[in-house]
């Protein structure tokens, strides 16, 4: 693209499409741009030999020296730490650059869990995976701080949440609630914050918008023991908690595909009712004991904090009232409360809101010439036809009608969509 | 903040760093040399850790007891009490629910509950033993070889107790250190 553009220049210049100037200036830019992308590059070089290498340290660890007396292989478990350490710390000290701190960061990382491992291996030591990983991360947390350092920021909230995972789905034994991981999470925030409020457009921002989202919706479901079926009311909540974070101000600016709480909120939204659509789902116990479970407060905490934040955004932007994904989640809330009294109702009640959500993200498609969003629309009927094929009895006529319908709307939409964009560029 | 006081911070977590695995190596060591050692007739079985590397897990032929308490759940803690039986091996003495205040009683979980025979059936935390990972399979092998070979029950994981902690130290078969066997094989 950069390459293209300035191949371009002189050939606008030459037909008065841009002066000399504007030519100029945009040489600039991207000179500029090259100028700081060979120490990102350097960066990333950097953060990858020292992961691979510790990688690497850790599978080494892993075949087990036996030869060897306890006592060396004690010192070999140390050795990487150490190493690691005296790196990191004379980054500190020195004020070393980013790839400095960087690559000491995530190898230092990684020497925290070798030298767990191989002292776990070398003294028989039990111990499942979940709790090896807490104290892993726990014994590496500060240094996100300490070295400024984002590899060790992605590597502590990658290594968390499969701490949490691991824990709350029981992957190694019984589950358990991993309150910890809020803690780990918690900790983390602030320095998301600040790279926020720094460098809102840079893409390591937007790497860690899709990132966090990505890590509590892996997570959400390891908080749920008894109560199951709330959980479908926590998702929906907290999708909408995503899509009405993805509205705010300070995603304006940013592309979509970089905007991972609108994607995740709109899609999350959708699937989960996609799900709810299906009527045996609502076939779930009715207990009175669900009010006071854990995960009804849960619940009803996510609930606050999804409409904090809906006023929030209201006041500050001013929500597109014809939008339902911004309140899908307020309608979900009572469509759930009416399923635990009547489950077909709410099943029918879960259809129409999918069916609007589909026709407003097709106008909303069309509104905006954005051929993602119409097919985005479109693919949502489409789902919601094909779910309903499984649990209705229509005639093999109507279903194929539907079909081939729903088959010329997606090329028509299409054809018009860029007909209308064409006839506007010319 | 000042450098000095961001190299301060990092030279705690440092020291927490070093602390944490030195913690461990000196809790094992402790138990190593003041414990009680019990030699729990075992079976291994080879599987592998992602990080730790391959490992025998050790099934303990000492692993139930009958309990007419049929409430035992899957997971709960259970605390085993420990003796020899008359070939020097270890053998379950009694069963509590409760932490028990003497040295020969060690932290287990509950398996499951088998109603009908009224056997409570449980796992020690000390079932994993880190091998080479070429030999970790062989020692299986070896295992069921020497099953065939020679005596019976001839198996076993030498294990020390100290105020309730336990560690695995060994796993002989006849009598000679597991790694050894396989490596003589």
């Amino acid at each position: 693209m950069k390459t293209k553009v300035i191949e371009a220049l002189p050939e606008l210049v030459k037909n008065n499409v841009i002066s000399e100037e504007v030519a100029l200036k945009i040489r600039e830019f991207y000179d500029v741009q090259q100028t700081d992308s060979p120490n990102k590059l350097f960066t990333l070089f950097g953060v990858m030999g020292a992961l691979l290498v510790g990688l690497g340290i850790i599978l080494i660890v892993a075949h087990n020296w036996e030869d060897f007396p306890r006592s060396l292989k004690t010192i070999f478990a140390f050795l990487p730490l150490l190493i690691g350490q005296v790196v990191a710390g004379f980054t500190i000290l020195k004020s070393k650059s980013t790839t400095w701190r960087e690559a000491a960061g995530t190898f230092l990382f990684f020497a925290v869990g070798s030298s767990i491992a191989l002292v776990s291996q070398i003294y028989n030591i039990p111990g499942d995976l979940s709790t090896y990983m807490l104290t892993w991360i726990l014994l590496c947390m500060p240094l996100v701080y300490l070295l400024k350092s984002n590899a060790v920021a992605i590597l502590h909230l990658v290594f968390s949440t499969v701490y949490a995972v691991s824990l709350g789905y029981g992957f190694n034994g019984l589950a358990e609630v991993p309150w910890w991981y809020l803690l780990v999470l918690g900790f983390l925030l602030p320095y998301y914050f600040q790279m926020i409020s720094r460098r809102p457009q840079a893409q390591m921002v937007s790497i860690f918008n899709w990132l966090v989202p990505l890590s509590l919706v892996l997570t959400l479901g390891a908080f749920l023991k008894e109560n199951g079926e709330l959980g479908y009311l926590m998702y929906i909540v907290l999708f909408g908690i995503f899509y009405n974070i993805g509205k705010l101000t300070f995603f304006k600016g940013h592309k979509l595909r970089w905007n991972g709480y609108l994607i995740l909120g709109s899609v999350g939204t959708v699937v989960t009712l996609m799900i709810l659509s299906f009527i045996d789902v609502w076939n779930f116990d009715r207990q009175a004991s669900l009010f006071s479970s854990p995960e009804f407060f849960m619940a009803a905490l996510l609930f606050c904090i999804a409409l904090g934040i809906l006023i929030y955004v209201d006041k500050r932007r001013g929500i597109d009232r014809s939008n339902l994904y911004h309140y899908a989640f307020v309608l979900f809330t009572i469509l759930f409360f009416v399923g635990m009294v009547h489950g077909l109702t709410a099943t029918i009640l879960v259809n129409i809101l999918v069916l609007l959500l589909g026709l407003m993200t097709i106008k909303l498609g069309t509104d905006k010439s954005h051929f993602g969003i119409l097919n985005y629309g479109l693919l949502i009927i489409t789902a919601l036809i094909v779910c309903r094929f499984f649990d209705t009895d229509m005639s093999y006529i109507i279903r194929g009608l539907l079909f081939v319908g729903v088959g010329i709307g997606f090329f028509l939409s299409n054809y018009i969509m860029l007909k209308r964009r064409n006839k506007s560029v010319n | 903040m000042k450098t000095i006081y961001i190299f301060l911070m990092f030279l705690v977590v440092v020291v927490a760093q070093i602390f944490v695995p030195a913690q461990l190596i000196f809790d094992q060591n402790k138990v190593l040399s003041k414990g009680v050692p019990y030699k729990f007739k075992t079976q291994p079985v080879d599987p592998s850790d992602p990080f730790k590397g391959k490992y025998i897990r050790l099934n303990f032929e000492a692993n139930t007891a009958p309990s007419k308490d049929s409430t035992w759940s899957f997971g709960t803690p259970i605390y085993v009490g420990l003796g020899t039986d008359s070939l020097g091996f270890a053998k379950v003495d009694a069963i509590s629910r409760e932490l028990v205040e003497d040295s020969n009683f060690i932290k287990a979980k509950v398996d499951w509950y088998d109603l009908q025979d009224k056997i409570v059936h449980f796992s020690f935390p000390f079932d994993t033993f880190y091998m080479n990972e070429t030999k970790a399979y062989d020692a299986e092998l070896a295992y069921f070889e020497a099953q065939r070979d020679s005596l019976p029950n001839n198996t076993y994981a030498v294990v020390y107790v100290l105020h309730g902690k336990a560690v695995l130290d060994n796993v002989f078969i006849n009598h000679v250190p597991i790694a050894e066997y396989v490596k003589k094989k």
